[in-house]
């Protein structure tokens, strides 16, 4: 086909093709995967790459009864795969960020960003974990001492908790230009975040730009 | 000296991490566990002191006083290091869900000790249970794939399986071309190895 009806849907389709959902659990792989805090669940994005396996394993059972290529087969099973392990790495990386900050999210409103599987796994995890540490400790331990989110009776907030290290640095690149941002409070330093450029910077100065999808980790 | 035992214990455990696991030490671990009983009894009878003597325990600043907040910080510094024993062990035993599977090999069990156990039981189960209810099994695919088969060697008798729709049989020493999901619950029970020329 000529003109410039294919030309245009040919820029249709690459334009698509940064978006696919595909590219989407990648990018939130990638992001959970570098980011030292639990970030907002992708609940309807997962429903839809979940949706589109099934469409693919049904596509490669058809294949291969009405024999098609095995190669053309093989390509769609490889395609298969690659996309339920980035679906059961994100999922994984994100059951063991709450395995080990479950207490300092449960706490925090970062609760409000797991799905309710999630939670239900949190929960469990707290009390199975508190069990643990009150058999083999706590329950020992004299009279004021047996708290198991405070030192002693005497300290005024929790301070047995593990939290994230926020102030670690990450890998990060802007899809669009930001222009200047600030990155402390005390406004000393700025940086001129370009698009595709790479920056290594403290998470916490950028916390804000990863949540609302203006940068994406590395 | 007080607290001494108690970073014992982290050393012990420090010195050989990189997911090597040590046996619970219990003997320690009940040492620490008196001494911290010891000095909440000479921190009670120091209180107690103060108290007889009739002098307010907020302004109070004699020796009576410090001998408590010693023995007070020796405490916490005590529970602070059972604490985090217990919790670092806790880590690596969250760890072995995933890598080594739902039953554990006969040597690692019995570096547990019995709440361990049950916590790792527990653990198991709460993962399982995530697991069901999003119908989909996360402890397979740890790696990203290369190519959906693999060439895999058969390290112990299992007999006849069914993968897919058809079974094979998985004898010992035997060379089979897998499906790398099939083949993967294999590989982390130690029953399979990959096959690389």
């Amino acid at each position: 086909m000529s003109g410039p009806w294919s030309e245009e849907a040919e820029e249709d389709a690459s334009s698509l093709a940064g978006t696919t959902d595909v590219e989407l659990i990648k990018r939130a792989w990638r992001n959970e995967k570098a980011a030292p805090e639990i970030l907002q669940f992708e609940g309807p994005l997962v429903l839809r790459v979940r949706e589109q396996i099934q469409l693919l394993e049904e596509t490669v059972e058809e294949s291969t009864e009405n024999g098609s290529n095995d190669l053309v087969v093989s390509l769609y099973q490889m395609d298969l795969d690659r996309t339920l392990f980035l679906l059961r790495s994100y999922l994984r990386i994100r059951l063991q960020k709450i395995e080990k900050y479950m207490i300092h999210i449960s706490k925090t409103n970062l609760w409000n960003r797991l799905s309710e599987q999630e939670k239900k796994f949190a929960k469990r995890c707290t009390e199975i974990m508190e069990k643990l540490l009150e058999q083999s400790v706590l329950a020992r331990l004299p009279y004021g001492y047996e708290s198991f989110l405070k030192q002693s009776i005497s300290s005024e907030e929790d301070d047995m908790v593990p939290e994230p290290q926020l102030d670690t640095f990450v890998f990060c690149k802007a899809k669009d230009a930001v222009g200047a941002f600030q990155l402390d409070d005390s406004g000393d330093e700025i940086v001129d975040l370009v698009a595709d450029d790479l920056y290594v910077i403290r998470y916490k100065s950028i916390k804000g730009l990863v949540e609302a999808g203006q940068i994406d980790l590395v | 000296m007080y607290g001494k035992r108690a970073s014992q214990l982290l050393k012990d455990q420090a010195c050989c991490e990189n997911g090597q696991f040590t046996p619970f030490n219990s003997d320690l671990f009940d040492q620490v566990i008196s001494e911290c009983n010891e000095h909440s009894l000479q921190l009670q009878s120091l209180i107690r002191k103060i108290e007889e003597q009739n002098l307010d325990m907020q302004t109070t600043r004699n020796e009576d006083h410090f001998g408590a907040v010693i023995h007070h910080l020796s405490l916490v510094r005590n529970k602070r290091c059972l604490m985090a024993y217990m919790y670092n062990r806790a880590e690596i035993i969250q760890g072995l869900r995933w890598k080594v599977g739902p039953v554990l090999p006969q040597e690692m069990q019995e570096k547990l000790n019995y709440s361990e156990e049950e916590y790792f039981k527990n653990h198991s189960a709460a993962i399982e249970a995530y697991m069901s209810e999003l119908d989909l099994d996360l402890t397979v695919d740890m790696v990203p794939p290369k190519d959906p088969y693999i060439r895999v060697r058969v390290l112990d008798d299992i007999g006849e399986v069914c993968l897919d729709d058809h079974s094979i049989s998985l004898a010992k020493h035997s060379l089979h071309f897998l499906r790398r999901t099939d083949a993967e619950p294999f590989i982390s029970q130690g029953l399979m190895e990959e096959f690389l020329e």
